[in-house]
């Protein structure tokens, strides 16, 4: 009796891992891969759903993840709610951030009916003749792009994810603050060659021989 | 242990719940064809392939729409409508050949000589051969095509007149944000004429340019085009829309038309 009820459990178990996985593999199944190459960042300069003009230039200094979807992408509606809430993560730990997420080619009518449902609470820009997602060598939906505070990608992820999981939480703070310090060091250089160059125009000034 | 007692079954209606679901699984997938014919061909290994026919007074022949009984009615009423209308359609089940499962990993797995040897059949009837197939199945005809090409250099009698590819997808790898797509080595291999046929509803349709460009590399002359408003497997889907279910039904017409561009091609 104990060997049929034990092959039952087993059967119980064995169908949910079967037919029950898949609901379970589709989110996290991708991670952050990261870009070793200097590649060059493409313009991104688009109209927002609200018709504001967005350019990715205007966000130095932040980290940016910059997205490319669809409403027709399964993916992209299970993962725009961990969006929502990596922002608000980021947000308590104050790390410059912001999510740009460009449309693929459809309508602002079919836009806004899927924002209405969906309810990103980040800035959704319209790419409608799709220039963008040819320029940004985009192939497939959601493709993501994590750029540092200084325009450069630093990392790309295709397909959906758990974004507000700690593992990249914890990659966006690290490269904000990699970014911060990186800005630090640029301008105490720059300071430190101020200074220099202050103090040789100064020794210059005195060895003048018109002085 | 409490949890194992509460969901505790008794072996008999375990038994006829496994007889349930078998009949359920058998009645899914025996369902009748509605072929004129059924044919079986052998390979010189003795793989036996089964064939459904469906007659088309016409010159031309359809082979393909790599399929499955049961979970191809729609390819199957296209199928019947294009007889109908002259054009014979002939539809190999491959996987069942091979006792492979229906995955993407065993298309790779299905070898070229089955497939040889149907084109070899189909070019019997005299009528002009045209391959199709939709989905990551379209690198199994690619690949057959580049291997027929290379056997019958030359000779012009054994000339298969095209290929439609319906939403291909033929990435190698899982696409890289910003990297153009690696494309399975079929791709760029034959001259055949091919007509691409891709939903404007999917991402795949802003890679378009870039694969006719990589299947113009084998020197065919390649037609794309948009088919507005649906989605990649539009005929397949669980969750099709009215404009898919309306393609659906005119998908006769739809492969009528790029028959008629790749008959342009020659």
């Amino acid at each position: 009796m104990k060997s049929y009820r034990q092959a039952f459990i087993h059967f119980l178990l064995f169908s949910l891992l079967t037919f029950g996985g898949a609901s379970f593999t589709v989110l996290n199944a991708a991670e952050l891969k990261k870009v070793e190459a200097d590649v060059a960042t493409p313009e991104l300069k688009l109209e927002s759903l609200d018709g504001k003009t967005i350019d990715l230039k205007d966000f130095q200094g932040s980290v940016v993840l910059v997205q490319f979807w669809a409403t027709y992408c399964t993916p992209c509606r299970k993962e725009m709610p961990s969006m929502n809430n990596l922002m608000k993560k980021l947000a308590e730990s104050k790390t410059p951030f912001k999510i740009l997420a460009v449309n693929m080619g459809e309508t602002k009518e079919e836009v806004q009916k899927f924002v209405d449902e969906v309810k990103p609470e980040f800035t959704i820009l319209m790419d409608s003749k799709g220039e963008h997602v040819q320029a940004w060598n985009v192939f497939a939906a959601p493709s993501n792009f994590v750029i540092d505070g200084k325009g450069k990608i630093r990392y790309t992820l295709f397909g959906g994810v758990d974004w507000d999981s700690d593992d990249i939480v914890n990659t966006i703070k690290q490269l904000a603050a990699d970014t911060a310090a990186d800005v630090k060091q640029a301008a105490d250089g720059d300071t430190d060659a101020k200074d220099a160059m202050e103090a040789k125009t100064d020794k210059t000034d005195k060895d003048s021989p018109e002085k | 242990m409490v949890f194992t007692r509460n969901v505790f079954v008794k072996p008999a209606s375990v038994l006829k719940l496994f007889l349930i679901i078998f009949a359920t699984f058998v009645l899914n997938t025996a369902s009748a064809t509605t072929a004129d014919d059924v044919k079986i061909f052998s390979t010189n290994d003795d793989t036996e392939i089964e064939v459904r026919i469906f007659k088309g007074d016409g010159d031309q022949l359809l082979l393909g729409f790599a399929c499955d009984q049961g979970s191809s009615m729609a390819e199957e009423k296209t199928a019947h409508e294009l007889a109908m209308d002259g054009v014979e359609v002939w539809m190999p089940d491959m996987l069942s050949a091979y006792m492979l499962p229906k995955l993407r990993s065993s298309l790779a797995d299905i070898p070229t000589d089955g497939l040889l040897k149907i084109i070899e059949e189909a070019q019997k009837t005299g009528k002009r051969v045209y391959l199709i197939a939709s989905g990551p199945d379209t690198e199994l005809i690619l690949r057959v095509a580049a291997e027929w090409e290379q056997l019958h250099a030359g000779d012009d009698k054994k000339k298969l007149a095209g290929a439609i590819l319906m939403f291909p997808r033929l990435n190698k790898d899982k696409p890289e944000p910003g990297k153009p797509p690696i494309y399975q080595d079929a791709v760029g291999k034959t001259h055949l004429p091919i007509m691409v046929l891709e939903g404007e509803r999917t991402p795949n349709r802003w890679g378009i340019g870039h694969l006719t460009n990589a299947l113009k590399k084998g020197g065919s002359t390649v037609y794309a085009k948009l088919i507005p408003d649906v989605r990649g497997y539009f005929f397949k889907r669980d969750d099709p829309n009215i404009p898919e279910n309306v393609v659906t039904s005119q998908l006769p017409g739809l492969i009528k038309a790029s028959l008629f561009f790749l008959g342009r091609a020659h």
